[in-house]
């Protein structure tokens, strides 16, 4: 089964894009494209209903079959985000939103008390909820219980291009979960995606990595070889690690048949 | 001055960054800005939020030595009428904006609290984002105005060296060095989300004053968490009193400090006005400023009915208009963002 579970939504790609750092529409688009990824999350804050030549979503809009995903960045307290969701969902007809609380405008860490309070409401009321969170297995579970669609973490801050930096958490997230986990912030380049697929996560979300390159869409396409690379190679059985070398002779075959 | 608070006067908050601020730096400014631009990439992408100011009147009763406005010049005093500022906001609206800077002078009955309330209560029908610019207010006042819709207040020091302080500001208000250093403070207090401070570059020795900034700046992050910052870089300009700048800063000393600033404070909004000339603005795009703001005029009102007698608060550098300006930003491969806010997020900061 390859294909990418959200509640009753399934996607092909497992690469979702964020459209806010892009130097000029077109180039966000290509990406986009390029990447062959199916779901986008948009900022409400970047909506423009009234000068459509300045709204993201309208430019969005064009690209046929893509899912979009408004986030509530913007938000600093649980109340807030739930606000900016009811409208997300009246404007795109979208039933997923990202929650994404950070009420440090600098770091951009997200809250993880406002965070479970604002996704806990907006699963109550049916929305397909995908919070963004500090990479922290206890939340994830409690994100989880609270009927959230997926779980978030984050790779590392926000356009810090650090990686994985929270790998070993993540995987217990992983380890644990029930519900989809998708690496998001921090990626810098392909092989952490990669990386990512490989460690189970089931699809990665990235930004500034592929906006801030040189060539976007050959970015975002590298990044979709990346991604596809790691779940094959994640299916294919990836070879345990070990502490010692393993003879490829085992050195206990004379004692034939033990068990 | 007794009762300078300790991060004014500790040198150790701003030890990381003064050698590269340093006259013998041996830091190249090549190097800066490539550290500088790389950090903005990362940081906040390709893209360039803009934003306009509306003065909405000069009448002041401050006499700070080098603004057109102080009350002992002749300028021709006025301030818009509720009418007005819905017309100008409406004008600018046609432009694109949606991100405005209202200003005003140091308080005076024409130019009162409840004045500038109802402005801000006007803007709040038409703009998604405003931020004031006018007189130091109380955690009622600034409490008041979240209320109203206003996210952001701007206010500049001018000098961090009070006697310098003294020295430049007259008479007024104004004159008071503590009262306006705790002013970023007192409207953080009430809920104001966004915090824009600056030094006005030219009145005292640009080193120290940027040394000092920067701390002010680092100050703000520790103590208010949720706190959003903005710097800006005003340079003195041409005005109507005539005002020439005891310490006249340089292109190359303004992009060292501009490029140091990304690199001490890599998360926060750095901004440049049209005070800067095309040149140097473009120059600095992508490299270190994230806010620009755009066909600003400096005049009250202004927008609507360009009056070519009438003096601004300064005189614009960068003239150019909205199409002009976005034409040379997307040449560079930046988007020009107009809207980067929803008013759902307004109202004072939840403690
Ligand atoms: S700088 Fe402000 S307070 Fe000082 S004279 Fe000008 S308008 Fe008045």
């Amino acid at each position: 089964m390859n294909e990418l579970q959200i509640g009753t939504h399934t996607f092909s790609s497992r690469l979702i894009l964020g459209t806010g750092k892009f130097g000029n529409v077109q180039s966000m688009l290509d990406a986009i494209r390029a990447a062959g990824t199916e779901l986008v999350t948009v900022a409400l804050r970047r909506f423009n209903r009234e000068q459509v030549e300045h709204d993201l979503f309208a430019a969005l809009s064009t690209i046929e079959g893509l899912t979009l995903m408004p986030n509530t960045s913007g938000a600093s307290n649980a109340q807030e985000a739930v606000r900016a969701a009811h409208i997300s969902r009246e404007l795109s007809g979208s039933p997923f939103i990202k929650v994404e609380i950070h009420p440090n405008p600098q770091h951009l860490m997200p809250d993880p008390i406002e965070t479970y309070e604002a996704s806990r409401i907006l699963a109550s009321e049916g929305f397909l909820v995908m919070p963004y969170i500090p990479a922290d297995p206890v939340l994830a579970k409690r994100l989880e219980d609270a009927g959230c669609a997926s779980v978030m973490p984050l790779g590392s801050a926000i356009g810090s291009g650090h990686g994985l930096a929270t790998a070993e958490m993540i995987k217990l997230i992983i380890r644990e979960s029930s519900i989809p986990v998708i690496v998001d912030a921090g990626l810098r380049s392909p092989s952490e995606a990669c990386a990512a697929m490989e460690m189970g996560c089931e699809a990665v979300l990235v930004n500034s990595a592929i906006a801030a390159a040189e060539n976007p869409a050959e970015m975002a396409s590298a990044f979709n070889d990346a991604v596809k690379a790691g779940l094959k190679a994640r299916d294919a059985g990836i070879m345990p690690k070990s502490g010692s070398a393993v003879a490829t002779s085992p050195l206990t075959s004379f004692l034939g048949k033990t068990s | 001055m007794n009762g300078l608070p300790n991060w004014l006067t500790d040198e150790k908050g701003s030890a990381d960054i003064a050698p590269l601020l340093a006259p013998d730096s041996p830091v190249s400014l090549e190097s800066l800005a490539a550290e500088a631009k790389a950090i903005t990439l990362r940081r906040f992408g390709r893209t360039m939020s803009l934003y306009a100011p509306l003065y909405l009147s000069n009448y002041c009763s401050s006499g700070c030595v080098y603004c057109g406005y102080a009350s002992d010049r002749k300028t021709l005093r006025r301030r818009l009428d509720f009418q007005e500022v819905e017309r100008e906001l409406e004008c600018m609206k046609t432009m694109g904006i949606n991100d405005v800077l209202l200003l005003t002078g140091e308080r005076t009955s024409d130019a009162s609290f409840d004045y500038l309330r109802r402005c801000v209560d006007i803007a709040a029908t038409l703009m998604p984002k405003i931020s004031v610019e006018a007189f130091p207010m109380d955690i009622n006042e600034y409490r008041a105005l979240a209320d109203s819709g206003c996210t952001g207040i701007t206010i500049y020091q001018e000098t961090y060296d009070p006697d310098q302080y003294n020295m430049l500001h007259r008479w007024g208000p104004k004159k008071n060095f503590l009262d306006r250093l705790e002013t970023p403070e007192r409207a953080l207090q009430a809920g104001i989300k966004t915090v824009g401070v600056g030094a006005l570059l030219g009145l005292y020795q640009p080193e120290k004053e940027a040394l000092k900034l920067l701390r002010h700046v680092r100050h703000l992050c520790k103590t208010y968490w949720k706190a959003g910052l903005s710097v800006s870089f005003p340079r003195m300009r041409p005005q109507t009193g005539g005002y020439q700048p005891p310490f006249p800063v340089t292109d190359s000393f303004l992009a060292r400090m501009i490029f140091a600033f990304r690199i001490g404070l890599p998360d926060v909004e750095l901004a440049l006005s049209t005070r800067e000339s095309p040149r140097f603005r473009d120059g600095m795009a992508g490299l270190a400023i994230t806010r620009m703001s755009i066909a600003s005029r400096t005049t009250v009102g202004g927008y609507i009915e360009q009056n070519n007698d009438e003096k601004g608060q300064f005189e614009v550098h960068d003239d150019r208009n909205v199409e002009e300006f976005c034409f040379a930003l997307q040449e560079k491969n930046i988007e020009p963002v107009f809207k980067n806010w929803e008013p759902v997020y307004n109202g004072p900061c939840s403690e």
